[in-house]
């Protein structure tokens, strides 16, 4: 991209219908350069031309239709007080008329054709990230583990309709406008069609420098103030408990005040920067106008004196000096448009680097379909081939995080077979809940995991899952019916079936107080507590029927008493099935429920001082 | 939602002080408006009536002033606008903080934390756009409009009247517009929040979906949803698109009607085309605010909705007069029959306690609860979940209203006091950003190392260095670790004051059974030593350990 000029890169970059803003914008704004992943997520976000364009040509017409509507207006002026016959004016005056309408039916045409072009690229967008986190959900979404850095993800993703409709419509349709203004100017007369070039060209150049170096230091100067503040402010709200029963909150108030005040001085003295991009558009506006009197004025008196061909006439006059007024009130939305873009951008740079392009090492890419496996039939004697089929063995089994520096957790020996109840204990940090994302391959392992006896890297993930469940740690739960959160376990479940299971979990009551399956459990389960998720979710486990069922933390978000009932409950219906369980869990268990123990110790002897596993 | 909430002059002086600023700006801007279409007009008119560059230089010289002085006052409008914006939401911001002071914590538990600290922290930020892009907008509507009309009806009385009566019909056919959006909006309302958040349902589920072998078809799943979501945003679009087309519909028609009747009046030779073009260059800036107000009054609504949740919090007055507890004025002898007999001069009392709350969760009466905790004991009180323990323990603190009486030794327990003598850890750990050692000696200026050593050691967290620094909501610690150091806390607080009563709240949820042991030990050797030590628990290991268990529902079983 070497076009001189913003607006022309942006408008060369509109009629190929492709992404070439970013290009445009950041020749001004050159602090960082977009990676490779950044580029594919904005073109992802920028809807083909064949939806864009019917809408960016209705916002051209219609801003065209403001300039010639000022234009025209002038030339009837104009030439009216020459008083010619009235006939020589009724072109003019239909023009005036219609190019009112035009402005208004373009303006509504532009916008609902736009935000439906944005909305049908959001479609594609969404799928087109989704189907990059497929394969990496969860342990593969770069610190998405936390649930507002998701709610976070999926805002920059939606927020990305901001590209077509915010910065590359606005931009190019300025960028068209204007140049067509230029070369409309121009053809009236160069000398003022040059002057009005140079005034845009000088203002969008120093506006987009003024927004971007001003605002990336104000930025710079004022987030870590700004993040200081929300994160103190945040600890006094949480707290407010503590801080009040300690005596300490006067002193966190005086505290968060001192923040503040900081704050806003640099607010403050960030504010004399704020308004040099409206006051540089609006210094040129003028400028444009003067220079274009300044040239008109001496071509016209040679027009008029001279009486010449070349020369120029009053309403033409008119026409080149009024002109620059409205295409700089068009220019006016560029300021806007270069602020969504920086905004536009950050997002997209969220986007690409919590969904890499590139699976890590560390997440288990799929088998390819296809591939024989060999799976050793049983012998005559000893356990059936079904039941081999659902023995687990883990052999020095390791794990590790993408990003991680060391395995989260190493050297695990576990035997699961149908009927076994296992609790897994150990201090925070050691590892168990590595330990049970390996087991269902949302961790890729080291060492040895197979299942009955087939290692199970060389099975699809699919099939693994089929075999091995997961209760996690925090369930998730659609906002939708109680039935639709039960049913995507066993989709030809009839509804018998599922209130057997509510029961099951000792939900009945509960479900039947608040109307039954159709219950809506609210966004992200936001109507049910706790402990009804867990149990939700273990009702869900037990529709799937999974031979083996590992059960993370089922009581970390549950007070005491729910919790030790939760367990008990979890255990005896393993029991009655059959079912092979692994309950993780740093609560102690009674030991008539479960038929062996195994302790994960911390890994380095530092933390596993600190949890209480070896002696201080 | 009002454009400009008198409730926001009331709470933010800034905010006052800048509509002061923002008028006169307003004013001056509106001058310098007209000084610039005069000048244009005489300019044009003069050079078509063939004056000159000479002639003419004068004029363009007061032009390019008159366009400095423009781009200087747009400047300093947004400066102040800027300026205005930080400091009313530095004033709502202390005035909040102020508030939540006062109410205490079980006020701030009704209405939502994580909702006022993002109000208070980020919130608020929204309203930048308010002061910055709309309110000008509409000083500048109060002000400019009314004066660039009197000027054209002066200049030229049938233009004057033409915007005169195409003016009123905006803000009409808007409101009609926006009643019909609002009825469409209500209609798709659930259905666009319900789609709308689809996504994000189905992102943060994938791994559920994964265990359930459900994954493959989602793609298609987010397709159809996304669709969905356009098509009915779409309808709701078209509606409310359709004030915008007003708006501009007005406002073009206007300066095209007026151009037209210039023109004709100009043939005839009634009108000079000094005063045509003059009138010509205000019309549209007659319309110019009202449009702004109306593109821009969505970039202020955030901020509108989030001034006006502060403000719902600055105008829930303060609890009446009357105090949080009731004293109790019963036959007091009566009340405590089981106690009367056995003199206990510093024991803590708790007699026919009813917490009033407005609503409990199950819809019950919270229970009356009448116990005796005395010195030397570990006590600890037991209950089914939601029985309203942690909410007895709130009651002793102060933080909620509530009937009958709690006395320690002779002294009536008074609400909303200072409680010197108590020391509390509550079921969140509730750990700040600092050292432990920071965390353990909250409330005090300076931290005694020994004693921090010896209150962790007595939580059964001894070997925790005091000096590791911990994140936000004590990042860094496990949850049992995060426990014992509240325990700690609380236990540090107990020693240095002296306090008479050390209460833990489900101090030991999150641990395993040797460090819960270690600190039973510790609170066994706490209560040797004289304390009434009260734990909320069902533990079989706490249970064990203690001299009185005592159930929620009042029967206290020693």
């Amino acid at each position: 991209m070497s076009e001189p000029t913003l607006d022309a890169a942006a408008a060369a970059a509109a009629a190929a219908g492709a992404v070439a803003a970013e290009p445009a914008v950041s020749a001004p704004a050159r602090t960082r350069r977009l990676s490779t992943a950044t580029r594919a997520i904005l073109r992802l976000a920028q809807p083909r031309a064949r939806w864009f364009l019917p809408g960016l040509a209705a916002g051209v017409a219609s801003m065209l239709c403001a300039v010639a509507l000022l234009a025209t207006s002038a030339w009837l002026i104009t030439r009216a007080a020459e008083q010619p016959p009235i006939l020589y004016l009724s072109m003019a005056v239909v023009g005036v008329r219609a190019f009112a309408l035009g402005r208004s039916a373009f303006r509504y045409l532009d916008r609902l054709s736009s935000h439906d072009a944005a909305f049908r690229q959001l479609s594609l967008l969404r799928v087109g990230v989704f189907s990059r986190i497929i394969p990496l959900a969860p342990a593969g979404l770069a610190d998405t583990g936390r649930g507002e850095l998701l709610t976070r993800l999926v805002r920059d993703v939606d927020a990305l309709q901001d590209l077509p409709l915010r910065v590359v419509q606005p931009l190019a349709t300025a960028g068209i406008v204007a140049a067509l203004s230029v070369a409309g100017v121009w053809s009236v007369l160069p000398a003022a069609g040059l002057t009005l070039l140079l005034s845009l060209v000088v203002a969008g150049v120093l506006g987009a420098l003024g927004s971007g170096v001003l605002a990336a230091r104000a930025e710079r100067e004022l987030a870590p103030l700004r993040g200081n503040l929300t994160g103190q402010v945040l600890e006094v709200v949480e707290n407010l408990d503590v801080l009040t029963a300690f005596g300490a909150l006067t002193g966190r108030l005086d505290a968060l005040r001192r923040a503040d005040e900081l704050l806003r001085r640099a607010t403050l003295r960030r504010s004399l920067g704020v308004g040099v991009q409206g006051a540089v558009l609006s210094l040129f506006a003028g400028a444009a106008t003067v220079a274009a009197l300044a040239v008109g004025i001496p071509a016209l008196a040679a027009g008029g004196s001279g009486g010449a061909a070349g020369g120029l006439a009053g309403p033409a006059f008119a026409v080149i000096v009024l002109v620059p007024m409205a295409v700089f009130e068009v220019f006016g939305t560029v300021p806007a448009a270069l602020g969504a873009w920086r905004e536009v951008r950050s997002s997209a740079e969220r986007v690409a680097t919590a969904v890499p392009t590139e699976i890590p090492a560390e997440i288990p890419v799929e088998v390819p379909v296809g591939v024989p496996v060999e799976i050793p039939s049983g012998g005559a004697t000893g356990p059936t081939r079904g039941e081999r089929a659902r023995i687990v063995e883990l052999t020095d089994l390791g794990a590790r995080w993408p990003g991680a520096a060391s395995p989260a957790v190493t050297g695990v020996f576990l035997r699961l077979a149908p009927g076994d109840r296992v609790h897994l204990a150990g201090p925070s940090g050691a590892g168990k809940t590595s330990l049970a994302q390996a087991l269902v391959r949302f961790l890729d392992y080291t060492g040895s995991y197979t299942l009955g006896g087939v290692e199970a890297r060389l099975l699809p993930q699919s099939e693994v899952r089929a075999v091995v469940g997961l209760c996690e740690q925090r369930p998730w739960l659609f906002d939708d019916s109680i039935r639709q959160n039960l049913l995507f376990a066993r989709d030809t479940a009839t509804d018998e079936e599922l209130l057997a299971v509510v029961d099951r979990v000792g939900l009945a009551e509960w479900a039947a107080e608040r109307g039954g399956l159709d219950a809506r459990v609210g966004e992200r389960g936001a109507l049910v507590s706790g402990g009804q998720a867990q149990r939700i979710a273990l009702a869900r486990a037990l529709l799937a029927d999974f031979p083996v069922l590992v059960v993370d933390e089922p009581t970390a978000n549950v007070d005491e008493e729910q919790g030790d009932r939760l367990v008990r409950d979890i255990l005896v219906t393993a029991a009655e099935d059959g079912r092979a369980v692994l309950l993780i869990s740093h609560t102690p268990v009674p030991d008539e429920l479960i038929t062996a123990r195994v302790t994960l110790p911390g890994r380095d002897p530092g933390l596993r001082r600190a949890a209480g596993v070896l002696p201080a | 939602m009002r454009p400009l909430d008198p409730r926001l002059l009331r709470y933010a002086s800034a905010a006052r002080w800048f509509l002061l600023v923002g008028a006169a700006l307003g004013l001056a801007q509106t001058l310098v408006v007209v000084a610039f279409a005069w000048f244009l007009s005489r300019a044009i008119s003069l050079a078509v009536a063939g004056y000159g560059p000479a002639e003419l230089a004068p004029t363009l010289g007061a032009l390019v002033v008159v366009v400095v002085a423009r781009a200087a006052l747009v400047w300093l409008l947004e400066v102040a606008a800027s300026r205005g914006a930080a400091s009313v939401k530095s004033q709502l911001r202390a005035r909040v903080l102020g508030r939540l002071a006062e109410r205490g914590p079980d006020w701030l538990a009704g209405t939502q934390s994580a909702g006022v600290a993002t109000l208070v922290g980020q919130g608020l930020d929204a309203l930048d756009n308010y002061f910055a892009r709309y309110l000008p907008q509409l000083l500048l509507a109060g002000i400019a409009t009314p004066i660039l009309v009197l000027v054209m009806l002066w200049q030229d009385l049938p233009s004057g009247i033409t915007v005169i009566v195409v003016l009123p019909f905006i803000p009409l056919f808007m409101v009609l517009i926006g009643q019909a959006t609002q009825a469409v909006q209500r209609a798709q309302w659930d259905a666009l929040q319900r789609l709308g958040a689809g996504f994000l349902d189905l992102v943060g589920g994938l791994a559920t979906l994964k265990i359930f072998g459900r994954e493959a078809r989602q793609a298609d799943r987010v397709r159809t949803i996304t669709e969905a979501y356009r098509g009915r945003t779409m309808k709701v679009l078209r509606v409310s698109f359709l004030s915008g087309f007003v708006l501009e519909l007005g406002s073009s028609l206007s300066v095209a009607l007026v151009a037209v009747s210039i023109g004709l009046r100009l043939v005839d030779g009634s009108l000079q085309l000094g005063v045509g073009l003059f009138v010509l260059l205000l019309a549209p800036e007659a319309f110019l605010p009202v449009r702004q107000v109306g593109a821009q009054f969505h970039a202020a609504a955030d901020g509108l909705a989030a001034a006006e949740d502060v403000f719902a919090i600055l105008d829930d007055a303060p609890a009446p007069a009357a105090p949080l507890a009731a004293v109790w004025t019963g036959p007091t002898d009566a009340a405590r029959p089981a106690n009367a007999a056995r003199p206990a001069p510093d024991a803590l009392r708790f007699d026919r306690v009813r917490v009033r709350r407005s609503a409990d969760r199950a819809g019950r009466a919270a229970p009356e609860f009448t116990a005796v905790f005395l010195p030397g004991r570990l006590s600890v009180i037991r209950g089914a979940s939601g029985a309203g323990k942690s909410t007895l323990v709130a009651a002793l603190q102060g933080f909620v209203p509530f009937d009958g009486q709690i006395s320690l030794g002779d002294a009536v327990v008074v609400p909303g006091t200072p409680r010197p003598w108590l020391a509390w850890a509550g079921q969140r750990p509730g750990l700040l950003a600092g050292t432990i050692a920071d965390n353990v000696a909250l409330g005090e200026s300076s931290a005694d190392p020994a004693l921090v050593h010896w209150a962790l050691r007595e939580a059964g967290a001894g070997e925790l260095d005091p000096a590791t620094r911990l994140g936000v909501n004590g990042d860094g610690l496990s949850g049992g670790q995060a426990q014992r150091v509240a325990a700690a806390r609380a236990v540090y607080r107990a020693r240095l004051h002296g306090c008479r009563v050390l209460v833990l709240d489900e101090p030991s949820s999150a641990l395993d059974p040797v460090a819960e042991q270690r600190l039973v030990s510790g609170l066994r050797r706490l209560a040797a030593e004289g304390l009434i030590v009260i734990v909320v628990s069902h533990r079989p290991l706490l249970r064990d350990a203690a001299d009185q268990v005592v159930e929620l529902d009042g029967a206290a079983h020693v």
